[in-house]
């Protein structure tokens, strides 16, 4: 498997009025394309400072990122919209759907802006939520659906993208356990299909579907970090 | 997909999104109203001054009106019949009306008032200056010996439509002389200058009371009141010996300083209703900028830049601004036809001592301005309150609570 991302002394902290709460200590990591990559840890840890910084939605302060050999740091903003909107697609703990939209549309929505014509994009839609088997419920608005069923639609969303790294902060957490194993399955699917999925949580049911486990605590990458399960 | 999100956002919070529209609508149908009310104003203003003093314009011999003459007889028009018939075949000019003007004792039993006369031909004037308001009697038609006088000069001589006037004044030669004359009635401009001192009787008794056939002055009645540029210049290339003198300049003291200021007073408004508009659709997006901040960050983490976000937010500013526009609009053109329907009665302008009724007089190009305003207002509004939030870190926006 080839690297895709390459991360060197990353360090990170916030600022809070005169207080520096450090969030990152000197990780150094690399992900290789096709990982289902699990970052775990306690509530502040830094697991979701990581993934914002391999998503390229929090500033880097410290050290390097290379994504399929580019320095992230070297690139401007104009360029990380692009890679953000082509090769990176996001699932959130909150799920972030336009409640406006139906569920057809929130998947459709990044796909208009992608410039994807027409009937590509009804396919891929089709495609998207079939793959979570919401395809029968694509008239119906996020408040009309369960938990479990907006998570599969911002998966399906962010799979219609065909991106090249699926990032998931804490998918699983807002759900029971049934779902979330569903949604687990889901995202260990389009591993196996390809995709490179990086997900954090503090949930051990993840730890069974990941091919790679970063522990991290606070704020430093604890030794080992390879696959500890399938 | 971005304009059908940013209707659709509207719906979101509807009660929200009314505040803005009512906001924007209010204030259209506002500007909209009173650049109409302005506009029936100037009318009034404008039909006051035409057809109750002066007509559309005036004809004096060259130089007449800038200079005092100790004679100023001596540079009436002459042979006048010759050059009324000339006007009166000029292309747009509808009426032709030969006048002088002379200073004049009045009496009435023991009661001596001076006053200004203006001799006229009744039954040619009677018709078209039709904003006298004889309040008393009626206007100076073809009674030879008839006299109608202002309402102040009336109360000051204490007599009625019937009574007898008597008047004294100098001949061109200078010798006194007088005639009698019957009130037919009294009338009221409005203007209290003109109602404390002015009469009117017939030219014919005029001429030999001041022993002349010359006339002071030709004042013109035109089919369209747009047209006495075109008409003066006319005459003038055919006259070069008179001058021509509009309405706006003869009554500049009354009609053109009123509509300079209220031109004015109308700019001062509309910025003062743009600032509303603006202030309470800035609010609005304010709030609903920062209630959707993770929508915003959730946006922008998927590759749309700050740009596109604002133009999103721009639509749903742009769309409260057009719909709050029309509705505005539609708002005010049915005020205008119900409840407006007869004018507003306006209090007695300055200089005036009468009320009136202003029309409304709704403007298609007012229309489409006040859509313009109100809908640029909202989208400018829009842009100065997400601005800043679209900006902010990607993660910061995720995080926001």
């Amino acid at each position: 498997m080839t690297s895709l991302y390459s991360c060197q002394h990353i360090s990170h902290s916030y600022q809070q009025g005169a207080q520096t709460f450090p969030a990152l200590h000197d990780v150094n990591l690399e992900i290789k394309a096709g990982e289902f990559c699990l970052i775990m840890g306690p509530s502040g840890s830094g697991k979701s400072t990581l993934l914002n910084l391999l998503g390229l939605i929090e500033p880097l302060q410290k050290g390097r990122i290379f994504f399929h050999g580019q320095d992230l740091q070297a690139i401007d903003e104009a360029r990380k919209n692009q890679l953000r909107r082509f090769q990176l697609g996001f699932i959130f703990q909150s799920f972030h759907l336009f409640d406006v939209l139906t569920a057809a549309e929130n998947v459709e929505f990044f796909l208009t802006r992608q410039g994807v014509p027409t009937a590509e994009r009804r396919t891929r839609v089709q495609q998207a939520l079939e793959a979570v088997d919401l395809w029968q419920h694509r008239e119906k608005r996020p408040q009309d659906m369960s938990g479990g069923q907006r998570q599969r639609v911002a998966i399906a969303r962010a799979l219609a993208k065909q991106p090249a790294v699926i990032l998931a902060d804490e998918p699983t957490a807002s759900l029971d356990q049934d779902t979330a194993r569903s949604i687990l399955v889901l995202l260990k699917n389009l591993c196996d299909q390809g995709r490179t999925i990086i997900v954090s949580s503090h949930d051990p049911l993840a730890r069974t579907y990941a091919s790679r486990v970063l522990n991290l605590k606070d704020g430093h990458l604890q030794a080992g970090g390879q696959a500890d399960a399938h | 997909m971005l304009i059908k999100i940013a209707f659709l956002n509207l719906l979101r919070n509807y009660r929200r999104s009314l505040v803005g529209l009512l906001t924007v609508g209010f204030g259209v149908t506002a500007l909209f109203l009173f650049d109409g009310f302005n506009k029936g104003v100037m009318r009034q203003y404008k039909d006051n001054t035409i057809h109750a003093k002066y007509g559309h314009g005036q004809v004096n011999t060259k130089g007449y009106r800038e200079q005092i003459f100790e004679k100023p007889w001596e540079h009436w028009i002459e042979q006048p019949q010759t050059l009324i018939q000339e006007l009166a075949q000029v292309p747009g000019v509808s009426h032709v009306f030969p006048r002088i003007e002379f200073p004049a004792i009045l009496q009435a039993a023991e009661l001596n008032v001076a006053g200004r006369g203006l001799a006229v031909d009744g039954h040619v004037e009677a018709d078209f200056f039709n904003t006298m308001n004889i309040v008393e009697g009626q206007t100076l038609r073809d009674e030879p010996n008839g006299i109608i006088l202002g309402h102040g000069l009336a109360r000051a001589l204490a007599v009625k439509p019937g009574g007898r006037v008597t008047l004294l004044t100098n001949t061109v030669h200078g010798s006194l002389n007088g005639a009698d004359f019957t009130l037919v009635g009294i009338f009221q401009t409005g203007l209290k200058e003109l109602d404390d001192s002015h009469f009117r009787i017939q030219r014919g008794a005029a001429a030999p009371l001041l022993d002349t056939d010359r006339i002071e002055s030709v004042a013109l009645g035109l089919h369209r009141d747009e047209d006495w540029p075109t008409v003066s210049q006319m005459i003038r290339n055919k006259h070069p010996e008179l001058d021509l003198t509009s309405f706006a300049e003869l009554d500049k003291v009354y009609y053109q300083h009123a509509v300079d200021w209220l031109g004015q007073q109308f700019i001062v408004i509309q910025w003062i209703i743009i600032l509303i508009v603006a202030l309470g659709i800035g609010n609005t997006m304010a709030f609903t900028v920062l209630e959707r901040t993770t929508e915003i960050g959730h946006l922008r983490a998927n590759g749309e830049s700050a740009r596109d976000v604002l133009v999103l937010l721009l639509w749903e500013g742009t769309l409260i601004g057009l719909i709050g526009s029309i509705l505005g609009i539609l708002l005010g053109w049915l005020l205008n036809i119900t409840l407006l329907k007869e004018g507003i009665l306006m209090p007695p302008a300055p200089g005036l001592t009468r009320q009136f009724f202003v029309k409304i007089e709704l403007q298609p190009l007012m229309l489409v301005v006040s859509c313009l305003l109100g809908t640029v207002t909202a989208a400018l509004a829009t842009g100065l309150a997400a601005s800043g939030r679209v900006r902010m870190p990607i993660a910061a926006a995720l995080r926001y609570r």
